[in-house]
């Protein structure tokens, strides 16, 4: 009696399936969110009223928790959801449907025999939001929302990675804001960040979907360019130095226009840390600097095969 | 501190190998129903150990790998213990390919490390259910079962484990080295009874074989 | 009618040589033999001849795979029964190749094996009839 009302009011689905895979059980939570009542469903086969469970994983679930008594836990994280359901949280998450845990396990005859599984699921759609935010946090830079440095260093790690492995080629830009510091000392630091801000939307902009914008530094940023060799970075470059030339930043009741120095460069095949890379291309920026500023200069860093005895002089 | 290997008679010995024996044996003709892939679970090899030999036993298997992933997942009952599922790191994406899988929702947003780990824990989960789960049935038990984990060596996490068994207490080690065929992937997998379990087996043994008197 | 009296049980493992002797029906007299791997298997068919042997699978020294075709060049009427935990289709299909008479699951259970020694005297009797 108090079992029964326990497993009508408990804030989790709980479904039986006999050994055919047969609805035998479909507690209130169930009916809640599925919007399929207990008499609808029992009786028949759970692929009936959700065929896409008919898969490999799933089965395989099954199998294990009816031939050996085995606990299956479907994580949210590889399977987001078992049941597509509408989650209550929906309205302030990312997630239209619910998030779910999911756990398998066998039910028992007096013998011991395994006669059912049950299926029990969990609505983890708040937790599942809170560790995404958390997870973006973690990558992304407060001010301008774009990428951060402790990301870029991974990602240009497994893109060094799949550069050995498979041979293509990527490119990075640094881009360093030229007399950044003047105005934050003539307009202030608010205006600083503004113009920060606006910066890393206007580079953003003009960016593909699989290029990656970082801040690298404090007006220092970091462009991952992934399937691209140094001719089209350069190229890419140019067409962001024109933007920021050109762009009136306005503040407040102040106009001001901005220009950027930018080092371009390559990955080799002798490079094996980012930190290679990044040194690459800062040496060009700083000879961008050199050049006058507002200038791109993009190079090869290639290193010649030295002859016994002979000096790496590199060549700038 | 010496193991007290005067807790099982010869005979207990013989009989808990033989049951070894079938449960890894029956366990592996119903995995490849189950997982519909063939993975050859080597006859296992049963160490009487104290726990504080444990750590030492454990690192001496893992070097035979340059790399791994632990999935430790627990199980309580009247058989008491652990099980552990030590696979090769790196060949999750293999393991993947194997069980062909088409799980539509996951995959796009989930970076490939965190899915190969994932299916790793899924499997390793359904291995040491079969191994644990044959052995309680040949016992004529049940076990329930804790949520995996999966453990990195040489990690935080990894050395905490090591930490945490009790030098004082003996407990049985049984290894088998399993083997995905179609891509040749080894690993092996530990179960390892609690000290408290010790009692309940030797009789579950006697039992056992009362009834082939 | 000829009757199954002697049986050969070749096992590594004394625990289920044990287990498979008490599965032996007890309504006659049969003569039991063990051996610990395929080798003494062998030699022990010569000298015992069995009616039956029932073999496991995984031995040292000589496994069960290589013990069938080395009985059979004994006695190509030779009535082998594999005895083993791990079955699966491709194992079956094997042995019955190699010239098992049929494949048992271990743990040994009295019905199983009843049956299977009943099925191998209809064996023998019909071939005896032949001749």
């Amino acid at each position: 009696m108090i079992c029964t009302q326990i497993f009508e009011m408990i804030n989790m689905g709980i479904v039986v399936l006999d050994k055919e895979l047969m609805v035998t059980k479909w507690n209130r939570w169930m009916e809640t969110h599925s919007e399929i009542r207990a008499e609808q469903i029992i009786g028949h086969s759970i692929f009936e009223f959700y065929p896409q469970l008919k898969t490999k994983w799933f089965n395989r679930s099954c199998k294990s928790v009816l031939k050996f008594g085995n606990f299956s836990f479907f994580s949210q994280k590889l399977h987001k959801y078992v049941f597509p359901f509408k989650s209550v949280y929906s309205a302030c998450t990312n997630f239209d449907t619910m998030q779910q845990s999911v756990t398998m396990g066998p039910l028992r005859d007096e013998n011991k025999q395994i006669q059912y599984l049950y299926i029990m699921v969990q609505d983890v759609t708040e937790v599942a939001a809170y560790e995404q935010k958390l997870l973006e946090m973690n990558i992304r830079d407060p001010l301008t929302g774009v990428l951060n440095r402790r990301f870029m260093f991974c990602r240009l790690k497994e893109e060094i990675e799949r550069f050995k492995r498979y041979g293509r080629s990527f490119s990075v830009i640094i881009q360093d804001i030229d007399f950044f510091k003047s105005i934050n000392d003539t307009y202030g630091h608010i205006c600083g960040d503004f113009v920060l801000k606006k910066f890393a939307q206007l580079n953003m902009e003009r960016l593909r979907s699989i290029d990656l914008y970082t801040r690298y530094g404090g007006e220092e940023f970091c462009c991952i360019l992934p399937e691209t060799d140094l001719q089209s970075a350069q190229k890419l470059a140019e067409n962001l130095r024109r933007i920021i030339e050109e762009y009136v930043f306005v503040f407040e009741t102040s106009e001001l226009r901005i220009s950027m120095s930018q080092g371009v460069a390559e990955v080799t095949p002798d490079m094996t840390t980012a930190e290679e890379l990044l040194k690459c291309a800062d040496e060009c920026l700083y000879q961008a600097k050199k050049n006058g500023r507002n200038k791109i200069v993009a190079k090869s860093c290639q290193r010649e095969k030295l002859l016994p005895g002979q000096q790496n002089r590199g060549k700038i | 501190m010496n193991p007290d290997k005067s807790l099982f008679s010869e005979e207990q010995k013989d009989i808990l190998q033989e049951i070894m024996n079938i449960a890894f044996g029956n366990a592996t003709a119903d995995l490849a129903d189950v997982i519909d892939v063939y993975v050859e679970l080597s006859v296992p090899d049963i160490e009487l150990l104290g726990a504080g030999e444990l750590p030492g036993y454990i690192v001496k298997n893992l070097q035979t790998y340059s790399q791994t992933v632990i999935i430790n997942q627990r199980f309580l009952g009247d058989f008491k213990g652990s099980g552990f599922f030590v696979f090769p790191n790196g060949a999750g994406h293999d393991l993947a390919a194997i069980l062909e899988d088409s799980n539509p929702q996951c995959c796009e947003a989930i970076p490939a490390v965190s899915l190969e780990k994932e299916i790793i824990m899924e499997i390793g989960n359904i291995l040491i259910g079969a191994c644990v789960g044959k052995i309680s049935e040949l016992l004529n038990t049940s076990v329930i079962y804790s949520p995996p984990q999966a453990i990195y060596e040489k990690s935080v996490e990894f050395n905490r484990f090591l930490k945490s068994f009790d030098p004082a207490n003996t407990v049985i080690a049984m290894k088998t080295v399993f083997r995905f065929q179609q891509k040749d992937i080894k690993g092996f997998i530990l179960v390892i009874t609690d000290y408290e379990s010790i009692e309940w087996l030797k009789d579950a043994l006697d039992k056992f074989m009362e009834s082939y008197q | 009618m000829v009757m199954i009296h002697r049986i050969l049980i070749v096992d590594d493992s004394p625990v289920a040589r044990k287990m498979l002797k008490s599965c032996v029906p007890k309504d006659r007299e049969y003569e039991i033999q063990e051996a610990g791997n395929g080798v003494e298997g062998v030699e022990k068919y010569k000298e015992f001849s069995p009616d039956i042997t029932f073999l496991d699978l995984t031995m040292p020294v000589m496994d069960g795979y290589k013990t069938i075709p080395e009985i059979r060049k004994i006695n190509p009427e030779a009535i082998i029964i594999v005895i083993t935990a791990d079955i699966q289709p491709k194992s079956i299909a094997e042995v019955i190749s190699l010239g098992a008479f049929t494949l048992l699951k271990k743990p040994a259970r009295k019905e199983s094996i009843q049956d299977a020694i009943e099925q191998a005297e209809l064996k023998i009797n019909n071939t005896v009839k032949q001749i």
